[in-house]
């Protein structure tokens, strides 16, 4: 070995002397001796001499430090790197191993020296895989596609599974008698109603037979083969009576499929038309217009436009009863949610289509013009292939978006129940867990099945990548009329959106809506009273949960977007169920998982933060995968050239250049943990309430000024959140890139 | 490169072991095919080959950027197939240049000592140092991007030698360059690198610049080598019909071998090489090729056409149905007509023997 005077210091030219992994595994074994290995119940912090390990005193445990101190041993041993890493992942496994066994066998709740003792074996583990050469990369990759992948497990894929296991499961034996009883409940669904005039079996049949008949024909006229007319009868007829039953069914299933196929219809018909105005309208305000509504739902609770049309359209609307005095009821049931979903989900809609509207490059459509094709070949050979992935993710997302949303439901639902809200309802009102699961597992087949016809219609592609890069070429002007009609859409849109929000503004100063007019500041005293320690605290939680939500979306992005590792489809499909689970879901899967034996953690603000950090980590990995492909992964590859490790990459190279980014993605992780309801709202707890669902708690109640008090101060301090940060983002980037002119 | 005093202390060159590599990609792409190379100490070694022939995956395998499916890696004896990146005292100018458009010229080349955590003297030491190896003293404080091509890649060059590599790994550093700039700029790498004695391994497409710089010269075609040799053995004796097509260009014209004397349709002439005697390929360089002057013997070809190209001219004949190029200089034929009859004769080098077919 020559001499090398300038290689690290813990280097003999080529090798490590000593193993990095020999400090994680000191502080496992001075976690597992100076801290209590199990607690009692739920605080964390409690010192209980009774459930230090050596107290315990189970042969399994004497195991974990075993495990600790060989790798100890093993890390400061003269052996050649590798082989020494294959020692280390051996020992560090016996260790951890030894531990989750230990508490999947006694379901103690895990203490803090667990905690440390696990986080450090695992960090052996991962040091020990990147020096044994089983994971290419260095300790800090190894470690994170561990700690990741080990999230993923943990908080994705073992709460969904304890979900569909509690649906099928009855007092630890399998039993399907629990999930039929609930799918054949009339909660859930029933066709024949025997107290109303019509027959809605006859009436159902009816449907199926003739849009069977219908689209048989259809097949006849455009001359298909025999079986091809036949599949079409017997699909169709399937069509129609589904369509059938959804109009005159009654129960949670018709009620929240009818509210999705009047719902995301219309919010990608709109987006659509609002992504046709944004990149091509010739007005200029109507495209900055855009830009705010295309603001506004990420800033909004997702049922604060429910909570405004009560103001507006309610039995003391300000329209209804003001303007028509009338006195109607018409807003709650299924128009009033699908109104107030389509105004909260179109802006959504309209962000996933401005991308692929914005890659259309008219060019293609000339050069097909000029190769013969008429404009309706245009639409059908050009167009329609570039738009049609735009629309299918803005379909997908409206229908996830409508079928787990739960607060516009609970407010103007009425007398009509719906998945989402039943879910919640079975759990919290009529305390029965096991229907609560199968309303679950229901709501999850149906939007995985979603998620998985798209695939298969679009033919793979990934859910990260479904924005389009923005074309140079001028844009083609829409047709005068078609511009004249979608501006007209938009103004009455704006218009009612606009109407929607200031009700709240004027709500929260108003003595008693629909009755008392004058101004007061009583609503404002009321909400400081009761709820300003509650916004507190959920600040606090959504400003907690934003730094590991955006950390961890980052290190995911990074990882599968520059790595190849074994688990990396896992971890794909890991953070593409969380971004998929309807939140009310996910929601019940943490109560399912986290409420006995080791993962002990319910009626806890970390939970809570649990909760909104795997919710929102989608979101940062969206954010950092679009960032990092603006990178040259040879930058990275340089760095690790000139002997930095990978962590000094992320920190000298990767983070300066996306700071913009990062911080973007910490913002809106904040933002939406704060306006989130769905799934926290099953993971509050006294002392542990959040602000969203006390307004929802407010709105329920009748308590509408003070609600209005809530909401408005809520969208304001969202509002100037996201002004001031991005702003202080702007800077920062700008001093970042100067350097560079 | 003007300062040609300054010479880094301390870079200790390796030598590098290849055995039996192979790097697949997925379960059908063998994009490294069993390589066997020993690569000596201080020597600048070309890897050279069409496109996605598997260059830049053998360079990014010593890197350590890539892991072999099969085969080890020895740097000085020492296994290093499972050792990562960075603990490998390699280091690698890349295409792009990579540097980091954050920092400035400064920043780019102390990066490697700062990451090392050396003292600020040291760094600041060791920046001039590489800088002024590379001729750009007066530009520390510039942004990378304002710079031209050839500084940039300079800084590139500045900023690998300042961690004093014991392997120095280039992946097609000129061919951001203008044609004019790349032949200094090659001649200024191939000055520094010996002068450093530092080993480097150097992929390029361009066999005149392979030929240029090397030391040797490995020919690659669809992740298997070809042949290992000196510029001068491959042009002079290349192993297949690949090389020989790849590097330069050649014709090829059966004939006959006995050991000592080849006879090319009737035509013979006295030939040293080690090769299994009877039918063979004659590979002949077209500036190889001259007129037979009376009273010599020769072979016989059918002219074709021709292109007066100032020094030289270019033929092409037929020779018993295989097309043949021929530079010749002077003007020669110049009233030949097309299917005339010209005896043509080899020259003294740029003929060889290759196995029939
Ligand atoms: N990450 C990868 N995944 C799959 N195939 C790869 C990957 N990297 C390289 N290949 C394939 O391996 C083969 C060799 O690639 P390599 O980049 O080594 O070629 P090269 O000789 O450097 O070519 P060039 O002169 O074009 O740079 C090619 O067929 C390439 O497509
Ligand atoms: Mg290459």
């Amino acid at each position: 070995m020559s001499t090398n005077t300038t290689s690290h210091p813990s280097s003999t030219g080529m090798g490590l002397r000593y193993s990095g992994a020999w400090l994680p595994a000191a502080i496992a074994a001075a976690g597992f001796l100076a801290l209590p290995f199990g607690r009692p119940g739920r605080p964390f912090l409690t010192i209980d001499p009774d459930l230090y390990a050596w107290a315990i005193g189970h042969p399994l445990l004497w195991f974990v430090l075993v495990g600790a101190l060989a790798a100890l041993v093993i890390s400061l041993l003269k052996l050649p790197t590798a082989p020494r890493g294959d020692l280390l992942i051996g020992a560090g496994t016996v260790g951890l191993g030894a531990g989750v066994l230990w508490f999947l066998l006694t379901a103690t709740p895990f203490g803090m020296g667990a905690l440390v003792a696990f986080a450090g074996l695992a960090l052996v583990i991962g040091h020990a895989l990147s020096e044994s050469g089983r994971v290419q990369g260095d300790a800090f990759i190894a470690t994170s596609i561990l700690v990741v992948s080990l999230f993923v497990l943990l908080f994705i894929i073992y709460p969904l599974f304890m979900v569909m296991r509690s649906a099928v499961v009855v007092d630890g034996a399998f039993d399907l008698s629990q999930f039929r009883r609930t799918i054949t409940h009339p909660l859930f669904f029933f066709l024949e109603n025997p107290r109303s005039q019509i027959d809605e079996v006859g009436l159902t049949m009816r449907w199926g037979v003739v849009v069977g008949l219908v689209s048989a024909a259809w097949a006849l006229f455009r001359r298909r083969s025999l079986p091809l007319v036949l599949a079409r009868l017997v699909l169709g007829g399937i069509v129609g009576l589904v369509i059938g039953a959804m109009m005159y069914g009654r129960g949670a299933l018709p009620t929240s499929l009818l509210t999705v196929a009047i719902v995301a219809p219309a919010c990608t018909l709109l987006g659509l038309a609002f992504a046709l105005l944004g990149q091509r309208s010739s007005f200029r305000p109507v495209r900055r217009s855009l830009d705010v509504i295309s603001v506004l739902p990420i800033i909004t609770p997702p049922f604060i436009l429910a909570f405004a049309m009560i103001f507006l359209l309610g039995r003391r609307g300000i329209i209804t009863h003001g303007l028509f005095d009338l006195s109607v009821n018409w807003i709650y049931g299924i128009p009033g949610v699908a109104i107030a979903q389509i105004l909260a989900f179109t802006p959504i809609a309209y962000l996933l289509l401005r991308g692929s509207i914005a890659s259309l490059n008219p060019a293609l459509e000339e050069a097909a013009q000029t190769l013969g094709a008429g404009p309706w070949t245009t639409l059908k050979t050009i167009t329609w292939p570039l738009v049609r992935p735009g629309l299918a993710a803005a379909f997908l997302l409206s229908m996830i978006e409508s079928l787990a949303d739960f607060g516009n439901p609970i407010i103007l639902g009425g007398d009509r129940n719906f998945l989402a809200t039943e879910v919640y309802l079975s759990l919290t009102g009529r305390y029965n867990p096991n229907e609560a699961a199968s309303y679950g597992v229901v709501l999850l087949a149906l939007v995985l099945l979603a998620f998985f016809v798209q695939r298969w219609w679009l033919g793979g592609g990934s859910f990260v990548t479904v924005t389009g890069k923005p074309s140079s070429g001028a844009l083609a002007p829409i047709p005068r009329a078609v511009e004249v009609a979608l501006t007209a859409v938009l103004l009455v849109w704006t218009v009612f959106v606009a109407a929607l929000y200031a009700s709240i503004v004027v709500g929260s100063f108003a003595q008693l809506w629909g009755v008392n007019y004058t101004f007061t500041i009583r609503h404002y005293q009321d909400f400081m009273r009761a709820g300003w320690p509650v916004f507190l605290y959920t600040a606090r939680v959504a400003a907690i949960s934003a730094v590991p939500a955006m950390l961890l979306g980052f290190l995911v992005a990074y990882l599968v977007s520059r790595h190849r590792f074994w688990g990396r489809r896992f971890v794909e499909f890991g953070s593409l169920l969380s971004f998929a689970t309807p939140g009310t879901v996910m929601g019940v899967a943490y109560i399912f998982a986290f409420n006995t034996g080791p993962w002990l953690l319910t009626a806890s603000a970390t939970i809570i933060i649990l909760a909104l950090v795997f919710r929102n980590m989608p979101v940062a990995i969206r954010a950092a995968v679009a960032g990092l492909a603006q990178i040259d992964p040879s930058l990275e590859e340089a760095s690790t050239m000139l002997r930095a490790r990978s962590f000094t990459t992320l920190r000298r190279v990767l983070f300066p250049l996306l700071v913009n980014t990062l911080v973007t993605g910490l913002i809106f992780a904040f933002v939406s943990a704060m306006t989130a309801v769905s799934q926290v709202i099953f993971l509050v707890s006294p002392g542990n309430q959040l602000a969203t669902v006390l307004l929802l708690g407010w709105v329920e109640q009748g308590q509408l000024g003070r609600a209005a008090a809530m909401g408005t101060i809520l969208i304001v301090s969202m509002l100037l959140t996201i002004l001031v940060v991005l702003a202080l983002a702007q800077r920062i980037s700008a001093r970042v890139v100067r350097v560079e002119s | 490169m003007d300062n040609a005093t300054t010479v880094i202390k301390g870079i200790t060159p390796a030598t590098v072991d290849l055995r039996g590599l192979v790097k697949r990609f997925g379960k059908d792409v063998v994009a490294v095919d069993h390589v066997d190379l020993f690569i000596e100490r201080g020597e600048l070694l070309t890897l050279l080959g069409p496109s996605g022939c598997g260059k830049t995956t053998i360079l990014r395998l010593i890197a350590g950027l890539e892991r072999p499916t099969e085969g080890q890696i020895l740097i000085d004896d020492d296994d290093v197939s499972r050792l990562p990146a960075y603990l490998r005292d390699i280091t690698m100018v890349f295409q792009s240049y990579a540097l980091f458009p954050h920092m400035n010229v400064f920043e780019n080349v102390a990066y490697g000592v700062r990451v090392a955590n050396r003292p600020k003297e040291e760094i600041q030491e060791r920046v001039a140092e590489a800088l002024a190896m590379v001729g750009l003293q007066d530009f520390a404080q510039r942004a990378t991007n304002a710079l031209s091509g050839g500084q940039q890649q300079r800084v590139a060059l500045a900023r690998a030698l300042v961690i004093r590599p014991r392997v120095l790994l280039f992946d097609e550093p000129l061919s951001n360059l203008d044609a004019k700039l790349r032949k200094r700029v090659r001649e200024d790498i191939r000055e520094l690198q010996q002068r450093l004695g530092i080993t480097s391994v150097y992929v390029t497409h361009d066999q005149e610049e392979a030929l240029a710089i090397s030391d040797r010269v490995v020919v690659m075609h669809e992740g298997v080598i070809e042949q290992i040799g000196s510029p001068h053995d491959l042009y002079t004796r290349p192993a297949s019909r690949f090389v020989a097509d790849f590097i330069g260009s050649a014709n090829f014209i059966p004939g006959q071998f006995d050991g000592q004397v080849i006879d090319v349709l009737g035509y013979r002439r006295r030939h040293e090489q080690d090769i299994t005697p009877g039918a063979v390929t004659v590979m002949v360089r077209p500036e190889a090729l001259e007129f037979a002057r009376e009273g010599e013997s020769g072979f016989e070809a059918t002219y074709l056409s021709s292109a007066y190209l100032g020094p030289v001219t270019e033929f092409i004949f037929d020779v018993s149905g295989v097309e043949v190029f021929a530079t010749i200089s002077g003007s020669g034929i110049s009233n030949a007509e097309r299917g005339d009859t010209v005896l043509l004769r080899f020259k003294d080098v740029g003929v060889s023997l290759l196995p029939p077919g």
